[in-house]
């Protein structure tokens, strides 16, 4: 693949030219001052004959020097969503040390095919960087790899629009979209059990903070505290933080996922798929919802899942595994999780799949 | 500047230049022209928000529907389609100009403008056109890269608010009135691009095969000139062209007519053989031009043999050799006469492809049907036979040339009287004209204020009554005089000297310089020129030496230059072109090698001193590269990899434990790959370990002393001798395969 991809890299023509209407018309009126220049003889046509071609040739060499020397960089965000704009910096470096750029168009490439959005830079001075950002949607979760950079541009004279690919490989992760959905009360939490807002004293490792008045010598951090030079002790989680489970079945029929594979959906498969995707979304969904009230969360599903934590970056794991979660068959097994967390399983209307957990919460259907 | 002013300023010189280039020739009024220079000028306010253009463009409208329909019937009844043309191509810049709004319509003028500019190279070739077109050579290149950018910046520069609501043009305006987009330096550097486009544009103009036909050329047209005219008739108002210094001809000579001082040469034009009335005209009896011409290609050479039979190519050629050779460029006068030095004898000139029947010219004169200015090279031989050879010279009148002796039977006889007089007791035809041309001149005056002779004969008022009169005068009495003595005489009609200009090394014939005089027969010789009329009758002389004659002289060079090298540029201007390009490029082929030929000479005859030299050369260019690798910072100098003694018995041991199936993967710690040899129980993995400490201090810490490399060799050369150990009967494991990276 790599041999390929490096081959068709090698047989890409380094520059696209397409005329513009401008183009179109000044090539037009080019062959007609040549017919006319030869028909007639008259050497002053014979001269417009060679403006209109040396405009044509300094079009060419200034468009190159133009887009030469052009170093270009993106910063996509921290996260992106499903059908949630998003904005993706995009920085331009004028490398050249004397000559401005003008009129530069850059466009993203996914699957070697530019973006519907461009962004365009109308003077990059020589030695400067200039940024701005283009506006997208992507409409599914997912992993895009973005290959690279159409830089293009139509200066000086609009006639042509030269362009040149530059490869600057990238990934986007789209996490799946959040939507608004009720937090299910939990289901299998024990009577009587006490929920604590307290830290509790012998959880997972928290962190460390300095030591306060009142505070078990116990849980003094020594070796951090000779490595500061402040008194530093251990912070845990609280073992009675409430834990949630959340399932999501992945799971498609054998003949949606037959079609899937062989790229040739029927309206069956595509109303499952679709039920997949909301079901990921709720999925996600919930996660955050149980994680911004302070929930532990485990993510499980057919093949993957992620282990229960809780905190911010438990959430970032969380979506990036269901981001990428494949849809299966239903021999694939859900992961296991402890039946007497609380848990919510969710499932894609409309599919029936074996091996869905018996003892479960409480099930919600996308 | 601000850029929206950089762009309009640019915008109108463009427009400005191409209608310069059209209204410089005649065919657009000068009315018109006048009304579209201040309509274009006063568009340059006609804008919003000063004027709601909407409002307007009803009128606008109804204007060029009536502009429209009295172009249409104007050309219709006038025939003028070329000048009508031109007017209402000016109502269309004018209009579109008074309605620019986006940039669609700057883009229409600037077609307009281009429109203008080919209509230009129909109505205008004279050297206008040219300045007006590296005007618009320069003004296009702004206006159309600020235009782009103006088009672009209102294109992309859009916001949109909602989803629902049509996308606003933000900043904009901001960066219209901004003057950090375009400045000094985007003027000079777009500017030498313009110069860079119009030097391209002249070598592609310079190269393009002149394969066309020029069938429907429209030249430019014959201009009418008072001074030379095809017919005389004494009497008509010769007299008040004298001063006109309109240029009608520049020829290029041979020395020694070349100069300011140089001798006049007589541009013979046509030949009369008949006189009537006061009036010269050729008769019907008058003797066939007798021409050969030679075909090669789409050139064509004329050879004037008079009476001479047909020669040899090589004769021939050693003829030309003898005779004057110059290139004339003809204005486009209204008459297909060309001119040459007097006596002309052979004469090239490119037709192209037109190919002509046999022409029926008479008296010896060269006519070629053409339009606009045309360009040949004539050669003649301008200096009469020595007067020995022309006396010698048999009176014999061939057949034919009876009507060179032609009189009307209104000459009187006190001019017949005259002539006998004159010529008394002279025997050969030479000493008779010369006798009279010396009467003429002794006895009659020079003037270009002429009496009315009335009803007397012209000839005999001027002769015995007025005893003033101009050339035509003095050489109509010549010709009449010459025949009463028995001389076969013809009147010339043409030009006479001109204008020296000592920028371009030309001869520049005024239509002041009309000038008639005669030509006698002497058999075995040819026709000779005869010129009676006083030299004091040059008004124009050789041009002024004062500065505005100076200026006007330089001028004319552009003009000539223009036509040279533009206008009357032709395949065969191109293939001489490339002939002298080709010439100096052997030429600069030949100096190298012979300059290589000599430095090699001197190389075999100076060895001993040249290969010192070389050496010396070589090794200066050595110690000068080094020193100035030294002078570099340290960081910028190119260092080779540094490879400590430490890091090389590391490597050592490393390429060991490779062949030995544990190959250490790059990413693999040292440390790791000492544990993983452990692990895996290879031999030696506890001096592994510690040449691995060992060579971790070294590495990142400080360098290693004497003892510790002397441990280290030792430790690698126990490794190395327990892994040269025989083999234990379990293979040793495979490579640790890399670590898988969390995606």
């Amino acid at each position: 693949m790599a041999d390929w991809a490096r081959l068709r890299r090698w047989l890409r023509p380094p520059r696209k030219l397409t005329f513009t209407r401008e183009g179109r018309l000044f090539v037009l009126v080019a062959v007609g001052v040549g017919v006319g220049a030869v028909n007639t003889g008259n050497n002053l046509l014979y001269l417009l004959l060679g403006w209109t071609l040396s405009f044509i040739i300094a079009s060419g060499i200034l468009s190159e020097r133009n887009l030469r020397g052009l170093v270009v960089r993106r910063r996509p965000p921290a996260r992106v969503f499903a059908g949630q704009p998003f904005l993706m910096e995009i920085s331009v470096e004028n490398a050249k040390p004397k000559l401005a750029s003008y009129s530069i168009e850059i466009e993203d490439l996914l699957g070697g095919r530019p973006l519907d959005k461009k962004c365009y830079f109308l003077k990059v001075p020589p030695g400067k960087t200039q940024r701005t950002s283009y506006r997208h949607t992507f409409a599914r979760r997912g992993l895009y790899p973005l290959d690279g950079f159409r830089v293009a541009t139509k200066f000086p004279f609009a006639l042509f629009r030269k362009s040149r690919d530059v490869d600057a490989p990238d990934e986007v992760l789209v996490y799946p979209a959040l939507v608004a959905v009720p937090r299910p009360a939990p289901q299998a939490r024990r009577p009587g059990e006490i929920v604590s807002e307290r830290l509790g004293r012998r959880g997972e490792f928290f962190g460390l903070r300095e030591w306060r008045q009142g505070d078990d010598r116990r849980d003094v951090h020594w070796k951090a505290t000779a490595r500061s030079g402040r008194m530093l002790v251990r912070e845990y989680e609280d073992e009675l933080t409430r834990r949630a489970v959340i399932a999501v079945d992945n799971a498609l029929t054998a003949e949606a996922l037959a079609a899937l594979e062989a790229d040739d959906l029927d309206a069956e498969a595509e109303a499952q798929l679709a039920a997949l995707e909301r079901a990921v979304s709720m999925a996600a969904s919930l996660c955050a919802a149980y994680l911004e009230a302070g929930w532990a969360v485990q993510l499980v599903a057919r093949g993957d899942g992620v282990a229960m934590a809780a905190g911010k970056a438990q959430l970032g794991r969380i979506l990036r595994a269901l981001a990428l979660l494949p849809p299966v068959g239903d021999d694939v097994e859900l992961t296991r999780f402890d039946p007497r967390v609380d848990s919510v399983l969710v499932a894609p209307r409309g599919v029936t799949a074996a091996g869905r957990p018996a003892r479960v919460g409480q099930v919600m259907e996308a | 500047m601000r850029f929206a002013l950089a762009h309009k300023t640019s915008s109108y010189l463009m427009v400005l230049f191409a209608y310069l280039a059209m209204i410089s020739g005649d065919a657009v009024s000068p009315g018109v022209a006048l009304l579209g220079l201040v309509g274009l000028g006063a568009s340059w306010w006609w804008e919003p928000p000063r004027v709601r253009l909407e409002r307007w463009t009803l009128v606008w409208n109804i204007l060029s529907i009536l502009v429209l329909v009295w172009a249409a019937s104007t050309a219709v009844l006038t025939g003028d389609f070329l000048g009508v043309g031109g007017a209402f191509l000016t109502w269309l810049v004018v209009a579109k100009a008074f309605n620019r709004r986006t940039s669609r319509d700057w883009q229409q003028l600037y077609l307009l403008s281009f429109l203008m500019l080919v209509a230009g190279s129909v109505l205008n070739e004279d050297v206008t056109y040219g300045v007006a077109f590296l005007g618009f050579v320069l003004a296009s290149t702004w206006a159309l890269i600020l235009s782009h950018l103006r088009r672009e910046m209102e294109d992309n520069f859009l916001l949109k608010h909602a989803d629902d609501k049509a996308s606003e043009r933000v900043e904009v305006k901001r960066i219209l009135d901004s003057r950090r987009i375009v400045g000094g330096r985007f003027f000079a550097g777009t500017g030498a691009i313009s110069m860079a486009v119009f030097v391209l544009s002249a070598a592609f103009f310079l190269t393009i095969p002149r394969v066309g036909a020029g069938f429907f050329m429209q030249g430019r047209k014959g201009q009418t000139y008072a001074g030379f005219s095809d017919t005389v008739k004494l009497g008509s108002g010769h007299g008040s062209i004298k001063d006109d210094d309109t240029v009608v001809m520049r020829v290029e000579i041979q020395a020694p007519y070349r100069g300011r001082d140089a001798p006049y040469v007589h541009w013979r034009g046509v030949a009369f053989d008949h006189y009537e009335k006061g009036e010269w005209r050729r008769s019907r009896q008058a003797p066939r031009t007798e021409l050969y011409i030679d075909r090669e290609g789409t050139r064509e050479r004329r050879l004037l043999r008079h009476e001479a039979p047909r020669a040899t190519q090589a004769e021939l050629e050693a003829e030309l050799d003898g005779l004057t050779r110059h290139h004339v460029y003809l204005e486009p006068m209204d008459t297909d006469v060309l001119f040459t030095a007097s006596m002309p004898l052979a004469i090239d000139l490119e037709v192209g492809r037109r190919r002509f029947g046999p022409r029926h010219d008479q008296n010896d004169e060269l006519r070629l049907a053409h339009k606009g200015e045309l360009k040949y090279t004539a050669y003649s031989r301008i200096e009469p036979p020595p007067a020995d050879t022309l006396r010698a010279a048999r009176r014999v009148i061939p057949r034919g040339f009876e009507v060179f002796l032609q009189l009307p039977d209104e000459i009187t006889a006190r001019t017949r009287q005259l002539a006998r007089d004159v010529t008394a007791g002279l025997t050969t035809d030479y000493d008779r004209a010369t006798a009279i041309a010396a009467w003429l001149n002794d006895n009659l005056s020079y003037t270009l204020e002429l009496g009315d002779p009335g009803n007397q004969e012209p000839i005999d008022y001027f002769l015995f009554d007025r005893k003033k009169g101009h050339c035509e005068y003095f050489a109509s009495a010549f010709a009449i005089l010459a025949r009463a003595a028995g001389v076969p005489t013809r009147q010339v009609n043409g030009f006479l000297g001109g204008e020296w200009n000592e920028y371009d090394e030309y001869i520049a014939v005024r239509a002041g310089d009309a000038h008639s005089w005669n030509e006698v027969y002497f058999h075995g010789v040819g026709w000779v020129t005869f010129d009676a009329t006083p030299a004091s009758q040059d008004r124009l002389g050789r041009g002024g030496s004062g500065l505005g004659a100076r200026i006007a002289r330089w001028i004319d060079t552009l003009r000539f230059q223009w036509f040279k090298w533009v206008i009357d540029y032709d395949l065969g201007s191109q293939l001489a072109f490339f002939k002298d390009i080709g010439r100096f490029f052997q030429g600069i082929g030949r100096w190298l090698e012979a300059r290589a030929q000599a430095a090699w000479a001197w190389l075999v005859a100076w060895w001993f001193l040249a290969v010192p030299l070389a050496l010396g050369a070589v090794a200066w260019a050595i110690a000068r590269a080094l020193r100035r690798r030294d002078a570099r910072p340290a960081d910028e100098r190119p260092r080779p990899r540094a490879r400590t003694p430490m890091a090389a018995l590391y490597g050592r041991v490393l390429k060991k434990l490779a062949r030995r199936g544990l190959a250490r993967d790059p990413a693999t710690t040292p440390r790791e790959l000492a544990r993983l040899a452990r692990d895996r129980g290879v031999p030696g993995a506890a001096a592994l370990d510690e040449l691995t400490e060992l060579y971790n201090a070294a590495e990142w810490g400080a360098a290693a002393t004497a003892e510790v490399l002397a441990r280290a060799r030792a430790l690698a050369a126990e490794i190395e001798a327990a892994l040269d150990a025989p083999a234990p009967s379990a293979p040793p494991p495979a490579a640790p395969a890399a670590p898988a990276v969390p995606r």
